[in-house]
Parts: structure tokens; sequence; C-alpha cells
């Protein structure tokens, strides 16, 4: 122990729980915290801990603030910025390190503490899952016991401390519940921070390079859900249009800023009939909005347009899950109307590029007569030719559509509609490259249809005069089996690989299916609770009209009611001890027996008083008295007092 | 138990200008309730509730995570701050209702002299079958703990006040309050006691030598004891003569004895106001009341002459009482 002044130790009973509860708080952060964060808040718990047993000195002041400078210059390296979620969670978690190195007193864990809900708060920010509810009631539990075994001084049994936040957390729910549900929720935000995640986001891209990439990772992780209204399309069928790609340099395909196209609808002639249905995606950070090729009505309200090449997009990016509903005609014709313009843009190719493919599309124009023609023949070439479907082509060099028409012949989706479209371009027909997912998979838990990451697709469409844009998908010709059947006959085999598992699993493909079901319900009824489902849930609860005024009215009544109850509640827990059992069944005795007990009468002379007055109950007075006496104040026995009973109801009876 | 005055971290040190307030209030709330019986059951009507300190940060903290989940429309995060929320308006009434039913008692003050600490009890006991925790008295800014109080429990806290001055210490106000849950809120319930107790006044320091002792006849005599007469042995008082302590009987024993001579039986002594040699009626009282205190301790009996008053000799703890409270009381229009 020094002899200077150190620690009073008077943290001791508390520090611990405090320093407990932030370190539950900062679990759900580490995976994306960087390494020196984690040490840092670490190194410091376990330095304040012993500090207050060992009763050392806290560090002084001048190294407090360079730490805290250090720290600040450290998150900024770290992130380039101070804003966000990542960068955010680590400061708390920086700052919490550093409090703890000033904590002396009891105000200072009260800064500890109020850092541990806002560390759950980020991690909430960061994400949703199915655990992260309970994972929060814990968080608060354990940050609120902290809190409450701060504020006894004295020790006190834990126990009691987990049972005191427990209860008063029970008190709480109903609130909780109540506001959740009747809280007004608003469309649009105050204001846009950008919610990084600090993952790299998985799916489509608004760029493409087939060559660059020698490997497409069959991601399981969900893109979207939708929930059809009427029968499910088949497969076929099933062409999601997310972007449009139309710019090439010879190597990358590249989509535009997305613009209204005010005239893009005027242009579809819907065919057949339609499909309504609901999509749920989860968020991309990006503008582009999945349907079903091609859209015909959305929901006005939530900022999604269809740009020029109709495709639909949303003002905001889609920092959230996002819900909305559509209408899609599977079979359309699009307007031929196309400006020179336009048909030049469309049939733009780099000069000198890729020479081989294109004088060869130039060579099968020339031979094929037609331009519908010269389509079948492409796609015969890549049906007939041994071209392979791969999800781990070669990579490609300079020239990229030459090497692999000419040399590798092995390439993905994007290989086919790269090389396909180019080809057309070079011939002078006008196309372009759609990216989306293809096809999807019915999970028969929840009668609705997962589209997965894996499922992304890229095709291709192109211009004819007469016909207008339309779809042709290359990748069809080669593995015409991905496209008819969908890509789940093969996967159920190898469910279960990722596990360790070889032999086809089942159980463990019911198992993931009914997981993702509990999470779709998850997200459908907690998650995307925003204006819409609460508009719906409260007309469903019978309100006409839903607007925030009724909202607030009926909440505020459910608070004032709740909280009236919840005070009851807790007055009945400081009610008086109930009175003895045994007293009750004497009163009753003496009630029947028909006399009254003087101030200070003993039981004892009560008997004999009743036994004076009525000579026929002296045994029945003496047989109740010797029984009270006996189990008020003998030894605790449950058998006396249902003696005692059993005696007062003769008693009473014969009466 | 512990009584201290500054266990409380700055932010929740109540400021000049809520002491004020306080005291306005707590006069409005005498006004409102009248004088307590020295027996009282808090009742909910007169127990008064207000946010601490670390209420104000929770409630500004939930806010702005209300405006966050508004912003992200994050519906996790509501629920996080909601709960919250909740768990402030549980607290708010766990706090107030942890006073409710409460007894307060007076148990009594014990005389003192000026200069010295009275110590007023107060009895505070909880009928209910459960727990009350994190329980204060608290005066002015002096804050007493009592923990917790079990189901059942009763237990006696000392308020100390000063006794700057002789006469009648009352505490006018004095008030139970509470902080848990997490000390969000602060609920109190001021009493209004008709508490006091006596104040002696000081003992002079440096007194003259108090007059000669008297015999039952009147005849004076200067040493206080006769010598004449062994009449036995007591117990040896702090003032008493080396020459008078029964080194045999402590040789043999180990406990200090005076001897007592029966000469002493029948001598007594008159403390005369008028013949104090002081001027200033405080600077006798305060020589006077060295004397009785003196006399007391060596068993004497002693007669205190006031103007207008007067108290035959006699000792004891009874007669010192009436003695000393009636020099507390001398002249005072109270």
């Amino acid at each position: 122990m020094s002899k200077r002044s150190g620690t009073d130790g008077s943290l001791l009973a508390s520090l611990p729980w405090t320093l407990g509860a932030l370190m539950f708080s900062i679990l759900p952060h580490l995976p994306y915290l960087p390494p020196w964060v984690t040490a840092a808040f670490l190194g410091c718990s376990a330095w304040r801990w012993q500090v207050e047993r060992k009763r050392w000195r806290l560090p002084p002041a001048w190294i407090r603030v360079m730490l805290a400078l250090l720290c600040f210059i450290g998150v900024l390296a770290s992130y380039e910025s101070v804003s966000g979620v990542g960068p955010g969670s680590a400061l708390l978690a920086v700052m919490a390190a550093l409090k703890m190195l000033e904590t002396k007193s009891r105000r200072d864990q009260f800064v500890l503490l109020f850092i541990s809900i806002f560390l759950i708060m980020s991690s909430l920010l960061r994400e949703q899952y199915l655990w992260s509810l309970p994972y929060l009631l814990a968080g608060v539990l354990f940050t609120m016991t902290a809190w409450l075994r701060m504020a006894d001084v004295r020790k006190i049994v834990l126990m009691r401390s987990i049972g005191t936040g427990a209860r008063l957390i029970a008190y709480a729910l109903p609130l909780m519940i109540a506001m959740w549900v009747f809280f007004p929720r608003i469309a649009t935000p105050f204001w846009a921070v950008p919610i990084d995640t600090g993952m790299a986001s998985s799916g489509l891209s608004d760029r493409m390079s087939p060559g660059d990439i020698s490997s497409l990772s069959l991601s399981n992780a969900v893109a979207f859900r939708v929930n059809f209204d009427g029968a499910v399309p088949p497969p076929k069928q099933l062409y999601w249009r997310g972007l449009v790609l139309y710019g090439f340099n010879g190597r990358t395909w590249t989509a535009g800023e997305f613009t209204i196209g005010s005239h893009a609808q005027s242009e579809i002639e819907y065919q057949g009939d339609p499909v309504s249905y609901q999509v749920t995606m989860e968020p991309t950070r990006q503008h582009w909005v999945l349907s079903l090729d091609v859209a015909f009505d959305w929901d006005r309200e939530q900022q999604i347009f269809m740009a020029s090449q109709h495709q639909l997009a949303r003002m905001h990016p889609l920092d959230q899950r996002f819900s909305y509903e559509l209408i899609s005609y599977p079979s359309y014709r699009i307007d031929d109307h196309l400006s020179s313009y336009s048909k030049d843009f469309y049939t733009r190719l780099p000069a000198g590029s890729n020479p081989r493919t294109v004088a060869l599309a130039k060579e099968m124009r020339k031979q094929a007569g037609s331009a519908e023609a010269f389509i079948k023949r492409v796609l015969r070439k890549f049906n007939t030719e041994t071209f392979y479907y791969t999800l781990e082509p070669p990579p490609l060099g300079s020239d990229p559509v030459d090497r692999f028409l000419f040399d590798t012949r092995r390439g993905f989706c994007e290989h086919y509609a790269s090389a396909f479209a180019v080809m057309m371009r070079a011939a002078g027909i006008p196309s372009r490259i759609v990216l989306g997912y293809q096809g999807g998979e019915m999970n028969p838990m929840g009668q609705y249809m997962i589209v997965r990451q894996a499922d992304a697709h890229a095709w291709t469409e192109v211009w004819l005069p007469g016909r207008g844009w339309y779809r042709v998908d290359p990748t069809a010709a080669v593995a015409p089996e991905r496209i008819e059947e969908g890509r789940y006959g093969a996967m159920r085999d190898g469910t279960g690989a990722g596990w360790g598992l070889n032999s086809p699993s089942e159980w463990l493909y019911r198992v993931t299916l009914t997981w993702d079901a509990l999470n779709a319900q998850w997200n459908e009824w907690i998650l995307a609770y925003g204006p819409e489902n609460q508009g719906r849930f409260m007309e469903w609860l019978g309100m006409e009209e839903p607007d925030w005024q009724k909202m607030m009215l009926t909440l505020v009544t459910l608070i004032v009611v709740l909280v009236a109850i919840i005070s009851a509640m807790i007055m009945m827990r400081y009610r008086p001890p109930q009175k003895d059992e045994a007293v009750r069944l004497y009163r009753k005795f003496i009630v029947a027996a028909g006399v009254e007990a003087a101030r200070g009468e003993t039981p004892l002379h009560l008997a004999s008083r009743i036994g004076r007055d009525n000579a026929t109950a002296t045994g029945d007075a003496d047989r109740i008295t010797a029984l009270y006496l006996d189990s008020r104040y003998g030894p605790p026995e449950p058998a006396s007092l249902r003696q005692l009973q059993g005696a007062v109801e003769q008693f009473v009876q014969q009466r | 138990m512990s009584s201290t005055t500054s266990t409380f971290p700055d932010f929740l040190q109540p400021s000049a200008y809520r002491r004020k307030a306080e005291a306005r209030i707590g006069r409005w709330a005498k006004a409102r309730q009248g004088t307590d019986q020295s027996v009282t059951v808090l009742q909910s009507r007169r127990i008064y509730i207000l946010p601490t300190g670390v209420g104000l940060v929770f409630g500004l903290m939930t806010f702005t995570m209300l405006l966050g989940s508004m912003n992200y429309n994050n519906n996790l995060s509501f629920v996080l701050t909601f709960l919250l929320v909740g768990i402030g308006f549980v607290a708010m009434h766990q706090c107030q209702r942890n006073l409710v039913g409460l007894e307060v008692a007076f148990a009594g003050v014990d005389p003192v002299f000026a200069g010295q600490v009275a110590e007023f009890r107060i009895a505070i006991t909880n009928h209910s079958k459960n727990r009350r925790p994190h329980l204060q008295v608290y005066v002015g800014n002096t804050v007493s703990h009592i923990e917790d109080l079990e189901a059942g429990e009763s237990r006696i806290c000392n308020v100390e006040m000063p006794a700057e001055r002789r006469g009648r210490i009352s505490l006018d106000r004095f008030a139970i309050r509470t902080l848990f849950p997490f000390e969000l809120f602060r609920a109190w319930a001021w009493l209004h006691m008709d508490l006091s107790g006596s104040v002696y006044p000081q003992p002079a320091a440096g007194a003259p030598e108090p007059p000669p002792t008297q015999t039952a006849h009147g005849h004076r005599q200067h040493d206080a004891r006769g010598e004449e007469d062994f009449a036995g042995l007591r117990k040896f008082h702090v003032g008493d003569s080396p020459r008078h302590v029964a080194w045999k009987a402590y040789a043999r024993t180990g406990d200090l004895l005076s001897k007592q001579f029966s000469g002493s039986d029948t001598s007594s002594q008159w403390f005369d106001f008028d013949q104090v040699p002081a001027n200033d009626i405080e600077q006798r009282l305060s020589v006077l009341t060295r004397w009785i205190v003196d006399a007391d301790r060596t068993q004497r009996d002693y007669g205190l002459r006031l103007p207008g008053e007067e108290f035959s000799p006699a000792h004891g703890d009874t007669h010192r009482h009436r003695c000393l409270e009636a020099l507390a009381f001398f002249e005072e229009a109270s």
C-alpha cells in the first residue's frame, strides 16, 4: 500500500459491477473495433480494478489528458472520421476506458453507466438481429443492477440487487411496449448520418468487370424476401431488375447517375396477368430498389421512382431494411421509339478494344442477314461451342472479351452478358446489361421467397426496331438449368457443407429455413414497424384514420392507466404484513363464542370467562385456547395450525 | 449508521438557492400540514418528489436516444429508449412509495451544555412486509444515513444540532428522504414535530471557589467533609482528596476507593446567585453551573438560590437536572 494518498477502496463493492456492465455492453462492438481500442478498454478496466484493490493512486491529470488526445487521434486515424456508428462506438469505448482512470466517486460511476447505455444503443444502430432484443434486456438489467449496487452504500446481498433490478424492469416492460406501439413513427429522418457498419456490402455493385473477378463468392446472405399475394411465377420469369449498366470502357461496365425517367413508364405496354407482391430488402446503402421485371405500380409514398432504363430507385439510400409493395407484369413490350442519339449511345464501344470480338461480330452480322438471325446465331454459338459455366473462371488480361470468347471460354453470367452485349454493339444493335437477381427459394416454413446474394445475376437487353428493348439472357444458352430450375435443386445437397458435414442433411436444411422464417417474422413485425405498418396496426386496433395526435392521446391515456396500476402494485409491496393466521382463527372463535375480549385480557382468562358464562363451551374453549397458544407461540408447525382451524370450524358450526 | 455533512457529491449538494427555496417550501408545507404528532405515519399527500441531478442527466440521455431512434427509425433503439423511460416512471413511483407508511417518532433528546452538540433521537419504523432501502434523515445540509430498514425493523437515528446558547433548543423541521432506487429522484417528507430539549449554561472554565460547606446546624466548616467518624468506602471520584483514598483497599483489590466520613452526611452547600463573584448574568450562571456539576460529581448535597426561586439542598440526577434547567431558562422569555 502506498503511503501517499491512494484510492480509499470505497468503490470495491460497486466497481466490479460497473466494469462488468461496461464489458457486457461492449461485447457486440468487439468484431468492429480496432484491436487497440479493445486492448485499451480491457487494459484500463484491469488496471482500474487493481488500483482499487491495491489502493494505488490514479494517474495524474496530465497523463489522462495526453491519453485522451492520443486516443482521439487514434480513432481519427483508424476511421478517418468521427461521425457514424463505427467511430462513434470506438469513441465511446475509449471514453469509457479513460473515464475509468479518473473514477474516484460514485458520480464518476454514473458517467460510466451512462456510457454503458450509449454503447448498447450504438450496437443496436449497427445491427438488429433476433438476439439483439434479449441482449439489450440483459444489458439494461446488468447496468441497472450495477446502478443499484452503486447506490447501496452498505453491502447487500447480490441476489437482492438483481431481484430489485429485475422487478423494476418488469414493471417498466408494459410501459415500454405501450410506448413502442403507440409512439408515432415518422417517415423522414431529421438529418442523414451515414451508418457505416464497417462491413463490406455484398451484393450488387454499380460496376462490372468480368475479367477482374476470378472467383464469385456464393454468399448465402439474404438479399431480399418476397411475399407473393397470389401464385408464385415460374422460375424463368423471376428476373429481379436491379440496375442497368450501359457505359463500357473495353473492360468495365458502369451505370450512370440515376435519372428520373419521366417517360419511362409510358413506353411500357403491359401484357398478360399482373403479379402482386411485397419485397423486404436488406439494407444496401444504395439507391436501387428491386422489382420483378417489369414494374407497373408501387407505393408512391416511399420516394420510389422509375429511372430511365425502367429500373426502380429511391431518393434516399436504403440504410435500413426496407419494405415496399409492388405490382409487376412479367410479360411486357417496350415501345420501339429510340432517338438516334440514344441509338448511338447504346452502341458505343471504345475504339480499338477487343478487336477480335468486334471483327467476329461484324462478320457474323453480315452472314446472318437480319438482326434477329444474328442474335440467334450468337446465342447458338454460346450453346453449341464449348463454353463452360463456372464460378471460378481464369482471370482475363487486356481485351478481356477477346480473351474470354477465343481463349478461356469459361465464365459466369457476367462474362456471357458482357461478351454478348459487346458483340451486339459491334454489330450496331443497341444493348445494355441488367444487374439483378434471378430466381429465389420458397421457404415452406413461412410461405415466402428468399432471394440470396448468390442469386445475383447479369443479363442483357437489346433493342430492335419494331420490337423495342427486350431481354436476352446469354447465360441461359450456356447453362439453361440455372434459369429453368433455379439454383436450389442442386443446392440442397450441399447444405451443411459449411458446417463440415458431407452428407446431405435434410434436418439442417430445415433448421436453416426455420431460422430464416423466424427472422422474416422478426423483420416484418418488429423491425419494419414504421409509419405505414403502424398506421395499419392502428386501423386494425380500431382507430379511425390514425394520425399522430390520436396515437399520442392513446399513449398518454395508456401511460396514466399503466402507471396507476404499477403504483398500486408497488404500494401492495409496502402493505403491513398479513395478520397471523392463528390470530385470525382465534378472532373467529371469539366472535362465535359471543364474548368481547377486554383490553389486555389474556386468552386463558378469556377462556375461563367463556366457561363461566356457558358451561357447555368450556371444553371447546379450553381446547381452542390451548391450540391457539400452541400455534401462535409454540415452535412453527403447520400441523397445530390445521388442528386449530378444524377446532374453530367445528365450534362455529355447532353455534 | 453514520452522520456526516458531505457524503454527497457536490452536484447533489444543495446550493444556497436551493436551501432558501427549500426553507420557503418547508414553511409552506408546515402551513399546509400543521404541527405533527410526536408519532407520525407518513401519508402520500405529504411526500414531495423532485428529480436529482443524475435524474436530469438520465432524462436528457433518454431524450437524446429518442431523437436518435426517431432519426434512424430504429425499432430496437426505440425499445431501449422506452424501456429506460419506463424505468424512469417506475423509479419515480417506487421512490415515493418507499416513504409512504413509514412511522417516524421522536425518541427524545438529552440535555446538553451550551457548546456541546444536542442529539435528537428520531425513531423510524418500517411496518411493511418489505424492506425499505436507502433512507436518510435530513436537516439543513446534514444527512444522516439510515440505509436499509428491513421489514418490521425500527431504528433510531441521531440528528445532531450544535447547542450554542443556554435555554431551549428545538428542531423545527427535519426531513425523511430517500433516493431509492436509482438516485434518479429524491422523495422527502417534511416533519414539523414539537421537538425541543434543554441546553444548560456552559460550565465556567476558571470558576472561583464554591462557597464553604455548612453543617445542618448552621456553623461553618472549612473542610467539605467531616473527618471525625469513618462511615465507609465509596467509589473514587475525580476531585476526591488523595488523603481520603483507601490505599490499603486499593493494594488489596485494585479498585480506587475513597473513605467516607460521617461528618459529610449532614453538610451541604448553598449556591446563591446573588453571591457569585461575577458581574455578568451569563457569567454567574456559568459559574453556578460549574459548581453544581462539581458538587454533583462528589455527590454532595447542594442547594440553589436564584432570585425568586430556591431549590433546597439535595443530590441526585433529578435534583441536578432541576437546578441546571432553572439556570438554563433563567430570565428567558421562552
